[in-house]
């Protein structure tokens, strides 16, 4: 019975009418999928070498074991806010001659297969086989899996009781953010250390492997739980993340824009009120990491923008590319009745601009904390974020006019593909490469500043003709109107 | 003469699903479209509100093309389907938002909707609910509000008796025959209520015209005569 189902399921995903259209898209996508599992792979072998790396003079278990806890604690995090619930697959079978049992099991089972799963694996693993097993012998090391797989299934199972408790919210995640930057601050200056703690417990399963076990028990609990909690409420109703009473809302803060201001409002709502673009959002919070990997001392002290400019103008403009890359088509829904409305096209697109801007300030404002590694790092924050506002934000809607994919936005957004074409990866190349080519010159005649200077410049000279390009936009919009309205009636 | 239409076409690979050579509508006339799936009537709607651009022909409104400006969109309101509700709103925010694109208060539309206690059933206003979280009679219900909300001049409505329950189909009939001087326009799948709301009927067939005629206490029998040959 459980084969059907995972073929039903196998099938469900490669029958699915919405899935990434063209054969180009989908190769691309098995390509960055790769990519990732690779590069997933990469850190997972290079570990030896990453970690004394990057704690220097430190001990290289002491390093591994530290990092293990730190690392299920975010990924703790990420799980409440993108493992979906396997919930809605079940419908069509309650209702026929199968037990419960079969039902449930087939829940758990469907349950595993994410991509949350996997990671770890691949990041601990390698470095489980390559040191640990010589240092510690074999049933150590087997110890050492055995708890990297129960800590695994222990956050799986724990994340879908939480979500199916409805326990979990997004200031829950704000606040698990915080809490981890706390500790690696504290961290940092010497007072706790998580990682003598996550060290500690590992090393107590290298020297008494046998309490490696403990974590396989609390996974059974947590397994046991979860299930017990399905048997007694095997009601989709119950099982999909229980109902708010839901209420209007006003952003008096908009009501200052007029019109413009109203369907900023309208579309605010849009993106708090679906999985989809709230999913979007909040992976750009996430990418405020981002810098960490291309922010090093030797490149800030040499100046070298050009190389960090990416990952700024990445960081301060994400929600403009991860929600701009898809624009239009997130009201697809109800495109029709913005056609037919007394809407004017203009205040439309003045509103999107209108959201960007906000959205790019406040991420702005957030990754300003990096001015703590180098104030340095501020100025050229500075520029990435005039340079999306003024030329990123007409890159986006530009693009958007040749959109014609409808998207379903109360899906969730990791790993759907739905809506993707040819835009979206076009997206990126002028979207970065502009800044990057205006740096550039000044870069190689050694005049950084100068060159944060140029891009600032352009990004505001653009902001100046803002007017122009949404007249721009518009009648390009206004041309496109009816492929775009048919491509999102299918 | 409040619309016009003029050789109007639209065409699909080498299918023409609507040709209309000539077409006129009087103010205040209640017109009914009917005819089976696939006779063209949503893409013919479509057409009217400017939503599908037309392979030839025109739409004109008071005597304007409806391709060419937006004037038309001050006195025109229309409900199809569920793509013109914005779904992950509050029926009310999407009252209010709707009554904003004409200029009306937040007040006003309460008191407007006040009048519909009883179309709404007590189960649309303060329900809790996003409109996408309704069943599609409820939705469908704060479609052909919002659109007489706007005291339109024009009103055009797809399919509005589907998926209402016998009650507020007799509820709807009773408003829509109020609405004095208001051109409407409705397609319909049920002969009965057409031909009692409308005082014109429109058969289509493959996009093309086939009888357009005055209602008298005949034509239920004729279309049904019709429709069953």
């Amino acid at each position: 019975m459980l084969n059907t189902f995972l073929s039903h399921q196998w099938k469900a995903f490669w029958r699915s009418r919405n899935r990434g259209g063209s054969i180009a898209a989908q190769v691309v996508l098995g390509f960055f999928l790769l990519y990732f599992l690779a590069v997933a792979i990469t850190i997972g072998f290079g570990m030896a070498f990453l970690l004394p790396e990057i704690f220097k003079g430190q001990d290289i278990v002491k390093s591994f074991n530290g990092i293990i806890l730190y690392y299920f604690a975010f990924d703790l995090l990420m799980r409440i806010q993108l493992q979906e619930l396997p919930t809605l697959s079940i419908i069509p079978y309650l209702h026929l001659k199968i037990s419960k049992n079969k039902i449930i099991s087939f829940l758990n089972v469907k349950a595993l297969f994410s991509m949350f799963n996997i990671w770890p694996i691949l990041l601990f693993l390698p470095f489980i086989f390559i040191k640990i097993s010589v240092l510690f012998g074999a049933f150590a090391t087997l110890m050492y899996i055995v708890s990297i797989f129960s800590i695994t299934l222990l956050l799986n199972y724990l994340v879908l009781y939480i979500k199916r408790k409805s326990i979990s919210n997004v200031w829950y995640t704000g606040v698990g953010l915080v809490i981890i930057s706390v500790f690696a601050a504290l961290e940092y200056y010497k007072i706790i250390s998580i990682m003598s703690g996550s060290d500690y417990v590992f090393r107590t399963i290298a020297l008494h492997p046998y309490l490696g076990l403990i974590f396989t028990a609390l996974a059974w609990c947590v397994f046991k739980i979860n299930s017990g909690f399905l048997r007694r409420n095997l009601y989709v109703e119950e099982l999909s993340s229980k109902q708010e009473k839901k209420v209007s809302t006003d952003y008096a803060f908009l009501n200052r824009f007029g019109k413009v201001g109203e369907l900023a409002a309208l579309e605010l709502k849009l993106i708090l009120r679906h999985k989809r673009s709230r999913s979007a959002v909040i992976m750009g919070f996430f990418l405020l990491f981002y810098g960490f990997l291309f922010y090093n001392k030797q490149r800030i002290a040499s100046d070298s923008f050009g190389q960090m400019m990416f990952a700024a103008i990445f960081m301060t403009g994400i929600n403009i590319i991860t929600y701009g890359q898809f624009m239009f088509a997130w009201q697809s829904a109800h495109f029709d009745g913005i056609l037919s409305n007394k809407i004017n096209i203009r205040d439309f697109i003045k509103a999107k601009f209108l959201l960007f801007t906000l959205a790019s300030t406040l991420i702005t404002i957030l990754a300003s904390l990096y001015g703590f590694l180098s104030p340095k790092l501020l100025l050229l924050h500075a520029a990435a974020y005039l340079y999306n506002i003024g030329f990123g934000t007409v890159i986006v809607l530009y693009l958007a006019t040749f959109n014609y994919k409808r998207i379903d936005i109360s899906k969730a957004a990791s790993f759907n593909y739905q809506g993707m074409g040819a835009t979206q990866w076009l997206l990126m190349f002028p979207y970065a490469l502009t800044p990057i080519l205006l740096y550039l010159p000044f870069g190689l005649l050694k005049m950084p500043y100068w060159g944060l200077f140029a891009v600032s410049i352009f990004g505001i000279i653009m902001l100046l003709m803002r007017g122009f390009w949404v007249s721009f936009i518009a009648k390009k919009f206004e041309k496109q109107r009816y492929k775009i309205a048919e491509g999102f009636r299918e | 003469m409040i619309l016009e239409v003029r050789n109007l076409k639209k065409v699909y690979g080498d299918k023409t699903v609507v040709n209309i050579g000539h077409l006129e509508i009087a103010q205040g006339e209640t017109i009914g479209l009917v005819g089976n799936n696939g006779a063209g009537k949503t893409t013919f709607f479509r057409m009217l509100l400017d939503l599908i651009r037309p392979s030839e022909g025109a739409v004109l409104s008071k005597g304007n093309d409806v391709k060419e400006g937006d004037g038309w969109k001050d006195y025109t309101a229309s409900f199809l389907d569920e793509g013109f509700l914005i779904d992950y709103l509050t029926p009310e925010e999407y009252f209010t938002f709707i009554g904003s694109l004409q200029e009306m208060s937040v007040a006003d539309v309460g008191s407007y909707l006040a009048q519909y206690t009883e179309f709404f059933n007590n189960e649309i206003l303060n329900s809790g609910k996003y409109i996408r979280d309704f069943s599609k009679g409820n939705q469908n219900k704060v479609g052909i509000a919002a659109a007489l909300m706007q005291k339109p001049e024009i009103l055009i409505l797809d399919e509005p008796f589907a998926n209402l329950d016998p009650t507020t189909q007799i509820r709807l009939k009773k408003l829509l025959k109020e609405q004095v001087g208001m051109t409407t326009f409705i397609s319909s799948h049920d002969l009965n209520h057409v031909t009692d709301v409308c005082n014109r009927i429109i058969l289509v067939e493959k996009g093309q015209v086939i009888k357009d005629f005055k209602t008298d206490e005949n034509t239920l029998q004729e279309l049904e005569s019709y429709f069953s040959a």
